[in-house]
């Protein structure tokens, strides 16, 4: 073992190199892997402040004709069920949403609506960036937040009345004025979840009563055990009332999309509930984060087939290098095994030192990106945390990438290892290489 | 005196009682007006037409939809097949009782659709080529007489029934000789005028009037309209064949 770490120390520029080039390896693959880790941390995060929640519970009514209402009237037996399964919350929301047609002279935008209450909407004014006006604006009952895109769209300005045709919960169309009491910065792919109303002017337009609603929404003081206590909520529930079951991911559909079918395909009476949560809705998000790791990996496995031909060769020059000293040592009376273990080892020790090295500048890059903010309003702030970007690795993929690094180290000095372990120690001495 | 001036009393108590039931006696029957409009536009037999759909939007070149249209009002079926423009052709609509279909040759899929949806981005509805049950779905809450162009006509402020009808106030003008419909408004819950529609041109097969001429005025966004035209009626007997899924997908092949 000390020969071969005094070995690695005779070559320190060949060395340095080597160790280099398997430290880049693991450091591509470092952030890789840590940026598709907190990926979904963050979407989620900034999505449970958009939507207002981690789980929320939907109620559907169907109408004598077969139509599907989304309401829920007496939401007791939903609270009640919430304490009783001991699930932790921050506090809970109660919103009602359309998807409809905003017009302002002759310009139009397809837009979806959320009315909540503002005087509670903290999680809501948490991501929003204002572009233009102010959430005290919102006091206004038929203010609305928009987004930039979509008040560059409609062509308007600040106090601006809108029109926005939409469908009551049961399908009648009606026709409401909004106030542009704010423009948002437009979080980008998402921009069409955008806009924000109050909640009683929406339930107006919706036909429902005031104290009626359609989703209610739970912030979890543990936002990620969000399938555990949904889980535990579901269970209560179903001893309770009517729910629609629970779907889990295929590869065809996402949860959230085949309970929806559900709901148009089933027949009821009264109030059946459905209850998802965020990780349901954003189950696409979890493929996204399979891609990249599955990338990342491809990307590492190409980077060390190329280091490892890099590393044969230099064994196979290490081997005739020291093919003299390798004569000594066999005459001297070493094994053939030992001369083996001794590349084989020097191999191990280069890979753990550029891991370490490759892991060392990963957190320093990780770092130095983390410190960078870039704001709430840029496009990718979905993915990032208050701005920043973040990293979250874990212990397994990094032994796994460890372990990746080494074996593959260790086969392609192998070669040469097993070479020189053979040679004949008289023809060795003899060698003029 | 006293006697002079109770006499007077119920003479005038009675002349107005008479002139109430004479006034009550003369109002038409709404409903059944109504029932008359449906009946009119509704066939107890096949039909068929080429609609021709023309949409204008301000800033934008005119659209031009045709469209080959057959119904089978006693069975609820419809079927719509776009002949044109080119990049809708083969794209369907198929009523089997109360489900629509919309068929996209493109991906060769079926998908749900509504009555109450737009037309192919017109401002005409799916239900507007459908079979219509005013006398169903509205009660008659206000009427007038009225006058449009030359025409005489009822002024019949209708209510929806239910809170699932499309347009929950509709006004309707109503030509008094031959009860068809000249105009309509279509308003939304909150009593906003959202739609206009003037049938300006009837036809006569059989023994029912159709409006061959529709024009609809979108009066939320300014200056959007669209203008229906029907040619080729006929009420000859159609194939079963044409109301189901397969025709469409066969008709693209």
């Amino acid at each position: 073992m000390m020969i071969a770490l005094r070995n690695l120390n005779r070559q320190k520029k060949r060395s340095f190199l080597l160790g280099g080039a398997i430290a880049f390896g693991i450091l591509i693959i470092t952030l890789i892997n840590g940026f598709a880790g907190s990926f979904v941390n963050n979407v989620s995060e900034n999505f449970s402040h958009l939507f207002g929640g981690q789980i929320f519970i939907d109620g559907f009514e169907k109408s004598p004709s077969g139509r599907r209402i989304s309401i829920i009237r007496d939401d007791s037996v939903l609270t009640d069920a919430i304490k009783e399964s001991g699930i932790p919350t921050t506090y809970i929301t109660k919103a009602s949403s359309f998807s409809g047609t905003l017009i302002f002279q002759n310009n139009t935008a397809a837009q979806q609506v959320v009315g909540t209450d503002w005087q509670k909407a903290s999680y809501v004014r948490s991501r929003l960036t204002l572009v233009k006006g102010s959430f005290a604006n919102m006091d206004n009952p038929h203010g609305i937040i928009i987004s930039d895109r979509v008040a560059k769209q409609l062509k308007v300005e600040l106090g601006d009345t809108i029109l926005a045709q939409l469908r009551t919960a049961t399908g009648q169309l009606n026709v409401g004025e909004f106030q542009v009491a704010a423009v948002s910065h437009d979080p980008g792919l998402f921009g069409s979840i955008a806009a924000y109303a109050n909640l009683q002017y929406v339930n107006t337009l919706l036909n429902i009563r005031s104290g009626d609603y359609q989703t209610l929404g739970i912030f979890l003081t543990q936002g990620e055990n969000m399938d555990v206590a949904a889980a535990k909520l579901y269970s209560v529930l179903k001893g309770k009332v009517q729910m629609f079951k629970r779907e889990t991911t295929t590869a065809s559909t996402n949860p959230f999309t085949a309970m929806q079918r559900a709901t148009q395909n089933e027949t009821w009476s009264g109030t059946k509930y459905r209850l998802y949560t965020l990780n349901d809705r954003l189950a696409e998000l979890k493929q996204i984060v399979g891609t990249l790791n599955t990338s990342g990996l491809v990307i590492l496995l190409i980077l060390l087939v190329v280091i490892m031909i890099g590393i044969t060769n230099t064994f196979r020059m290490i081997m005739y290098e020291r093919i003299r000293e390798i004569g000594t040592m066999r005459a001297l009376g070493m094994q053939r095994p030992t001369v083996r273990n001794l590349f084989l080892l020097e191999a191990l020790f280069l890979s753990l030192g550029g891991t370490v090295l490759g892991l060392i500048a990963s957190a320093i890059v990780m770092t130095l990106l983390h410190l960078i903010n870039f704001g709430l309003n840029t496009p990718l702030f979905l993915l990032l945390k208050d701005g920043h970007m973040t990293f979250d690795l874990k212990a397994g993929q990094l032994i796994g990438n460890l372990l990746i690094v080494a074996v593959l180290t260790i086969l392609a000095a192998y070669f040469p290892a097993r070479k020189a372990a053979r040679l004949n120690p008289a023809d060795a001495l003899r060698s003029t290489h | 005196m006293f006697r002079k001036f109770m006499k007077t009393t119920l003479l005038t108590a009675t002349l107005l009682t008479a002139a109430s039931f004479a006034a009550f006696a003369q109002q038409p029957d709404f409903h059944r007006i109504l029932q008359r409009v449906d009946e009119l536009n509704n066939f107890t037999t096949d039909f068929s037409a080429v609609f021709t759909v023309v949409s204008e939007k301000p800033g934008q070149d005119p659209s031009v939809t045709r469209a080959q249209i057959f119904r089978r009002d006693p069975k609820k079926q419809f079927l719509i097949v776009i002949l044109k423009p080119d990049t809708q052709k083969g794209q369907g609509y198929l009523q089997v009782d109360n489900n629509l279909w919309f068929y996209d040759p493109q991906s060769r899929q079926f998908s749900h659709s509504s009555l109450k949806e737009n037309f192919q981005s017109s401002d005409a509805k799916n239900s507007d080529f459908n079979q219509q049950s005013l006398a169903e779905d509205y009660t008659v809450a206000g009427s007038s007489d009225g006058k449009l162009g030359i025409y005489p006509v009822y002024v019949l402020d209708l209510k929806a029934k239910n809170n699932e009808v499309t347009y929950p106030h509709v006004k309707l003008w109503v030509r008094k000789d031959l009860e068809i419909v000249l105009k309509a408004e279509d308003y939304s819950l909150s009593d906003r005028l959202m739609r206009t529609a003037y049938y300006p041109n009837y036809a006569k097969i059989g023994d029912k009037y159709f409006p061959s001429r529709m024009l609809f005025i979108d009066n939320l966004n300014t200056g959007n309209k669209t203008q229906i035209t029907v040619t080729d009626p006929s009420i000859a007997a159609l194939p079963d064949y044409l109301f189901t899924k397969a025709y469409l997908e066969r008709v693209n092949r």
